[in-house]
C-alpha cells in the first residue's frame, strides 16, 4: 500500500518546517508566519485524508511503518494507527494552524523561534500518539517538555520562569520513575522470552506477579497523573495555563494534558491489567474528586485564563472515569471527551487570548456587558461555553453522556451482582459534577458577557477581526461535528476501544455488553 | 621485541611523538615562537585517522608482551580520545599562546593511550602521569590571576595522592596475587582475602580521585574554574574518557563480587546527589560544569556495576556522548578579556538574541547533559542504569535516576539565561575559531541523535 508511508510524512513535515525556517533571514517575520501556517495547514490536510482512509471496525494497526532504530537493543521505529489514536492525531493537527494562525499579533519577539517550537511540539505530540514501541513513545514523551519549557519560559507572562520550571520538573519527576518502569518491564520480557523487544504488542502479553505490575503501573501511573493532571498532582496546571502565551495554553489545553489520559488507555491500564482491575476504584475516586474539585476551584477563580484551567482538570476526570469503569460506552466517551476537551478548551483560551490582547488585563471583575460591545466574541463565547457544560448537539454532550452512562451502567452492573456499590456511587456523584460544571461556566459568562458593560480602560474595543472569527469558526463546526453527526468518529475509534477492553478485562469481557 | 607490532600497533601514539618532537624542532628553528595549531591539529588528525583506522580493521597485536598489547577496542577508545580533542584544540585558539600548550596536549593524550593499552600497572601508571602531568601545567598556565596556581597546586597534590594510592594497591595486590600484570586487579576482585580486598579498594579510590568522584572530588571545581576554557574543555572531555576507559581495562572481564556493591555502588551515587545539588548555587559556568563533571563520574561509575560484556559499550557511548556535549558548550561560551566576567553565568544572560546559533548549541548541550530526549545524552543515560537493572540492582538504578533527576534543574537554568533573559545591549564576542569546533561536534550530534544504532552496534 503506498500510502502507508503518509503517516510518516504527517509526523516528519514539522522537522522539515524547521530545517526549512533555519534558511529563512532573521526579521522576515511574515515569511516565517506564512511558511508555518502552510506547513501546518498541509500536515492538517495530510492527516484528515488518513482519517478518510482509516478503516473502522479493523483491528490492529493501519498505515503502518517499522523499520529497526537501535537494532541491538531490539528498539524501532514504529509508528502506526489504530483506534485510539486516530481522532488524537487529527486534533493535534487541526490546532496546529489555528496556533499559527492565532499567534499573529500575540507573538512579537523571536517570531522564527517561537514557530520552531510549534513545529517542535507538534512533532513530538504525534509521535507520541503513533508510536507503537516503549523506547520511541518515551523519547517523544520527554521531548515534548523542551518546546514547551522555551514557549512559556520565553514568551510567557511575568511568572513564566517561575511556572515552567514547575512544569518541567513536575512532569520530568513522573518521567523517571516511568523510565525505571519501563527498563524493569523491557527487561522481564527478556527473561520470560529470551529476546529485547519494546513493541506494545510484545508486551501487552507479559505475565508479571501481582505485586510487580502494582509497582509498575504506580510508576508509569504517576506519570500519567501528572500530566493529565489528577487531583492532587494538578498544582502545576494553573500556574503552567496562566503564564503561558495563547498558543502555549491552547497546545497544552488543547492536546498536551489528552498525553496523560491517552497513556492510561495505551499503555498504563492494559500493560498491567490485574493492578489496573484491583486500582480502578482508586482511579475512579480520583477522577470524580478531579472532576469535583475541579469545578469548586474553578467557581471562585477571579482570573479568567484560571477558571478554564481550573475547568481542565475537572473535564479531563470524566475522561478517566470513563477510562477506569472499563465500560465500553464509558471508554468510547472517554475518547471522545478527551477531543471535546481538546476543542472546547482550546478554543475558550483562544478567546481569553483575543481579549487579553485588546484589554490587557485578566481580571474577570474588569470585565462587563461584553455582549454588547463586542457581540460577535460573545457568540462565539456562548458556543463554546454551552459546548463546556456539555448541552446536547455539542461535542461536550456526545463526551460526558457517553462517559456518565458508562460508569453508571458499570456501576450498576456491579451492584446487581453484589460486588459492591462503589462504582455506582461514584458514577452517580460525576453526575452531579455536571450540575457544578453548568455553576461555573455559567457565572463566568454572565460576569464577562452579561450586565452592565463595563471596560478596562473604559475604551471601546474593536470586535473580532476576520483572522480570529476564521479560528473560532473552524472550532465551532468540530464541536457541532462531534455532538451532532458523533456516529462516524466513534465508528472509526470503536476497535481501539475494545482492544482497551479486552486487554484489560481478558478476551472472556471483550464484546459489548 | 616485534618491530612490526611496535609501529603498527602503536602508529597512533607514534604520529603524537613525531608531532611533539617536530613542534619541539620548530620551536628551536624559529626566532618568534611559532603558531603550534596547524602541526598539532595535523597531528591529531592523523592519529586520530590511524586509530580509527586500526579499530575498524580489527588490528591485534602485543608490540610489548605483559606490559602493552592493544585490541579494536583499545584503538575504539583512543580515537574517541583523539577525536575529541581537535575540536578541544580549535578552541585554544586565543586562549594559549605559542606551540608548548599544544605540545603539552600531545603529550598528555600520549599518556592517554597508553593507558588504553596498558597490560602492567607500570604501565598503567606512566600512561595516567603522562597523562595528567602537562595538565597540571596546562591548569597553571592560564595564569589569569591567582586562582590558577591555587587550582593548579590542589589538583597537583590530590592527583599525586592517586598516585600513592594506586602504587599501594597495585603493590598489595602484588603481594595478594604475585603479578603486577593488571589482571591481578580482576584476581583480587574475586579473592576475598583482606589484602586482595585493600590493594582493590586502593586501586578504586584512585580511579574514583581521578575521575571525581564524592567524596574525592575536591580538585575538580578549582581546577575546572581556575583553567582556561580549553584545558577544562580538555579535563572534562578527555581526561575523564581516559580515566574512565582504563578503568574498563583494568576491570576487565571480571564482575563486581556482592560484597563490593556497595561501596562501588554507594560512592557513585552520592557523587550524582551531591554534584547536582552543588551544581545549582553555583555561578560560575565552569565550576557549574566541574559539579557537573562531579554527577557523571557517578553515573560513568556506575556501569561497573552491570555485566562485563556491556561495560565498554555503555562506558565509550557515554564518554563520546558526554565529550561532545562539553566541547560543544565550551564552544558557545563567549570570549572575553576578563575571563573571570565572561566565566559567570549572567554573562550569558540574552545570549539567543545576540548569537542565536551559540545558544541553540549551548542549549542543546545542556538538555543532553540533562538526559533528556532525543539527544545522546538520553541514550547513554538509558544504557548505563538499563545494565544496572540487569545486573539485579534495580534499588540502586532507582536511587540513581532520581538522584539524576535533582540535575534538572541546573541545566534548565542555563537555557534560561540564554533564551529567557533580556539582552544587555552589549555584544558578546565569540572565540576564534569557535565555529569550527562547534560544528566538529554538532555534526556526530546530530547523527548520534537520529541514528544511536549505527555506534552502538560498532562497540
Amino acid at each position: 500500500m503506498a500510502e502507508a508511508t503518509l503517516l510518516n510524512y504527517v509526523l516528519w513535515l514539522p522537522v522539515l518546517g524547521m530545517a526549512a525556517l533555519l534558511v529563512l533571514p532573521r526579521g522576515a517575520d511574515a515569511a516565517v508566519r506564512g511558511l508555518a501556517f502552510v506547513v501546518m495547514l498541509l500536515q492538517f490536510v495530510l492527516a484528515a485524508w488518513l482519517y478518510g482512509q482509516f478503516e473502522a471496525g479493523v483491528a490492529g494497526l493501519q498505515f503502518e511503518t517499522r523499520l529497526p532504530w537501535i537494532a541491538d537493543w531490539g528498539v524501532y521505529y514504529h509508528v502506526g494507527l489504530d483506534g485510539m489514536n486516530v481522532l488524537l492525531v487529527l486534533l493535534t493537527a487541526f490546532l496546529g494552524p489555528l496556533v499559527v494562525a492565532g499567534a499573529v499579533n500575540a507573538i512579537r519577539q523571536d517570531v522564527k523561534l517561537f514557530h520552531a517550537m510549534v513545529f517542535f511540539i507538534q512533532f513530538a505530540m504525534i509521535g507520541t500518539f503513533v508510536a507503537q514501541d516503549l523506547f520511541l513513545f518515551y523519547v517523544f514523551w520527554e521531548t515534548m517538555l523542551i518546546p514547551m519549557f522555551l514557549m512559556i519560559g520565553i514568551w510567557g507572562g511575568e511568572r513564566r520562569i517561575y511556572a515552567t520550571l514547575k512544569f518541567v520538573l513536575y512532569t520530568a519527576f513522573g518521567s523517571i520513575l516511568m523510565l525505571a518502569a519501563l527498563i524493569y518491564l523491557v527487561w522481564s520480557l527478556y527473561e520470560e522470552r529470551g529476546a529485547l523487544s519494546f513493541a506494545f504488542t510484545d508486551l501487552y502479553g507479559l505475565d508479571l506477579p501481582m505485586n510487580v505490575q502494582a509497582w509498575l503501573l504506580g510508576a508509569f501511573a504517576l506519570s500519567f497523573a501528572i500530566k493529565v493532571p489528577i487531583v492532587p498532582l494538578h498544582t502545576w496546571l494553573p500556574d503552567a495555563h496562566v503564564e503561558a502565551p495563547t498558543a502555549g495554553s491552547v497546545i497544552l489545553a488543547g492536546v498536551l494534558l489528552k498525553m496523560g489520559t491517552y497513556g492510561f488507555m495505551k499503555l498504563g491500564f492494559p500493560l498491567f491489567p490485574e493492578a489496573a482491575v484491583a486500582a480502578a476504584p482508586l482511579f475512579m475516586t480520583l477522577a470524580v474528586i478531579s472532576i469535583v474539585y475541579g469545578a469548586c476551584l474553578a467557581l471562585v477563580q477571579d482570573d479568567i485564563k484560571k477558571i478554564i484551567a481550573y475547568s481542565s482538570i475537572s473535564h479531563l476526570g470524566y475522561v478517566m472515569l470513563g477510562l477506569a469503569c472499563f465500560d465500553l460506552l464509558g471508554v468510547q466517551g472517554a475518547v471522545i471527551q478527551m477531543v471535546s476537551h481538546g476543542l472546547v478548551s482550546a478554543g475558550l483560551f483562544f478567546m481569553v487570548g483575543m481579549i487579553y490582547e485588546r484589554c490587557h488585563t485578566r481580571d474577570l471583575a474588569a470585565y462587563g456587558g461584553l455582549a454588547k460591545a463586542m457581540p460577535v466574541y460573545s457568540v462565539f463565547f456562548m458556543v463554546l461555553t454551552l459546548a463546556s457544560i456539555g448541552l446536547p448537539a455539542t461535542s461536550g454532550f456526545t463526551g460526558e453522556f457517553l462517559v456518565l452512562v458508562g460508569a453508571v451502567s458499570a456501576g450498576w452492573a456491579q451492584h446487581v451482582a453484589g460486588a459492591g456499590s462503589t462504582t455506582l456511587v461514584l458514577g452517580v456523584m460525576a453526575v452531579l459534577g455536571v450540575v457544578l460544571g453548568a455553576l461555573y461556566m455559567l457565572r463566568f459568562a454572565r460576569l464577562f458577557l452579561f450586565g452592565e458593560e463595563r471596560l478596562p480602560g473604559g475604551h471601546a474595543v474593536a470586535d473580532l477581526g476576520l483572522r480570529e472569527k476564521a479560528i473560532l469558526a473552524a472550532i465551532v463546526v468540530a464541536v457541532f461535528w462531534l455532538g451532532i453527526a458523533p456516529a462516524g468518529p466513534l465508528a472509526k475509534t470503536e476497535s481501539g476501544s475494545l482492544q482497551f477492553q479486552q486487554l484489560v478485562l481478558g478476551d472472556a469481557a471483550g464484546g459489548a455488553p | 621485541m616485534n618491530w612490526q607490532a611496535v609501529f603498527i600497533g602503536m602508529l597512533p601514539e607514534h604520529l603524537l611523538l613525531a608531532g611533539a618532537l617536530l613542534l619541539i624542532v620548530v620551536e628551536l628553528l624559529s626566532r618568534r615562537p611559532p603558531d603550534g595549531l596547524p602541526l598539532a591539529l595535523a597531528t591529531l588528525a592523523a592519529a586520530f585517522l590511524a586509530a580509527l583506522w586500526l579499530a575498524a580493521t580489527g588490528h591485534a597485536g602485543e608490540p610489548f608482551p605483559g606490559q602493552l598489547t592493544v585490541d579494536p577496542a583499545a584503538f575504539a577508545g583512543k580515537a574517541v580520545m583523539l577525536g575529541l580533542a581537535i575540536p578541544v584544540a580549535l578552541l585554544a585558539r586565543g586562549e594559549l599562546e605559542g606551540p608548548r600548550p599544544y605540545l603539552l596536549l600531545l603529550f598528555s593524550l600520549y599518556g592517554a593511550c597508553l593507558t588504553l593499552s596498558a597490560d602492567s600497572f607500570l604501565t598503567l601508571f606512566i600512561g595516567l602521569e603522562l597523562l595528567s602531568l602537562p595538565v597540571y601545567v596546562l591548569v597553571m598556565a592560564g595564569m589569569r590571576g591567582p586562582g590558577s596556581a591555587e587550582a593548579a597546586l590542589k589538583y597537583l597534590v590530590l592527583g599525586g595522592t592517586a598516585s600513592a594510592m594506586l602504587l599501594m594497591g597495585a603493590s598489595l595486590l602484588l603481594g595478594a596475587t604475585g603479578t603486577l600484570a593488571i589482571a591481578s586487579f580482576a584476581a583480587g576482585l574475586g579473592a576475598g582475602t583482606p589484602l586482595a580486598t585493600a590493594g582493590v579498594l586502593l586501586v578504586v579510590a584512585a580511579f574514583f580521585l581521578k575521575g571525581a568522584v564524592v567524596p574525592f572530588h575536591a580538585w575538580a571545581p578549582d581546577a575546572y574554574q581556575g583553567a582556561t576554557v580549553p584545558v577544562t574543555a580538555y579535563m572534562a572531555a578527555i581526561v575523564k574518557a581516559g580515566v574512565l576507559l582504563a578503568a574498563v581495562r583494568l576491570f576487565g572481564e571480571a564482575g563486581v563480587p556482592p560484597a563490593l556493591v556497595a561501596p562501588i555502588a554507594l560512592l557513585p551515587l552520592v557523587s550524582m546527589a551531591w554534584g547536582n545539588l552543588a551544581a545549582i548555587r553555583q555561578s560560575s559556568f565552569r565550576r557549574m560544569i566541574a559539579y557537573s563533571s562531579i554527577a557523571h563520574a557517578g553515573y560513568l561509575f556506575f556501569a561497573f556495576l552491570g555485566a562485563p560484556e556491556g561495560r565498554f559499550e555503555a562506558v565509550a557511548f557515554y564518554v563520546i556522548a558526554y565529550g561532545l556535549m562539553n566541547v560543544l558548550a565550551f564552544a558557545a561560551l563567549p570570549a572575553g578579556a576578563d575571563d573571570a566576567a565572561a566565566d559567570r553565568l549572567e554573562s550569558l544572560q540574552g545570549l539567543y538574541s545576540r548569537r542565536p546559533y551559540a545558544a541553540i548549541t549551548l542549549g542543546i548541550a545542556m538538555l543532553s547533559l540533562a538526559g533528556l530526549p532525543p539527544f545522546p545524552g538520553f541514550v547513554a543515560k538509558f544504557l548505563i542504569f538499563r545494565n544496572v537493572m540487569e545486573a539485579g540492582y534495580t534499588g540502586i538504578a532507582v536511587a540513581g535516576l532520581l538522584a539524576s533527576y535533582l540535575g534538572l534543574y541546573f541545566y534548565l537554568r542555563v537555557l534560561q539565561f540564554a533564551f529567557m533573559g533580556s539582552a544587555s545591549g552589549e555584544t558578546i564576542p565569540a572565540r576564534r575559531l569557535a565555529l569550527g569546533a562547534s560544528l566538529l561536534c554538532l555534526i556526530p550530534v546530530a547523527l548520534l541523535t537520529f541514528f544511536p544504532g549505527w555506534l552502538l552496534e560498532r562497540l
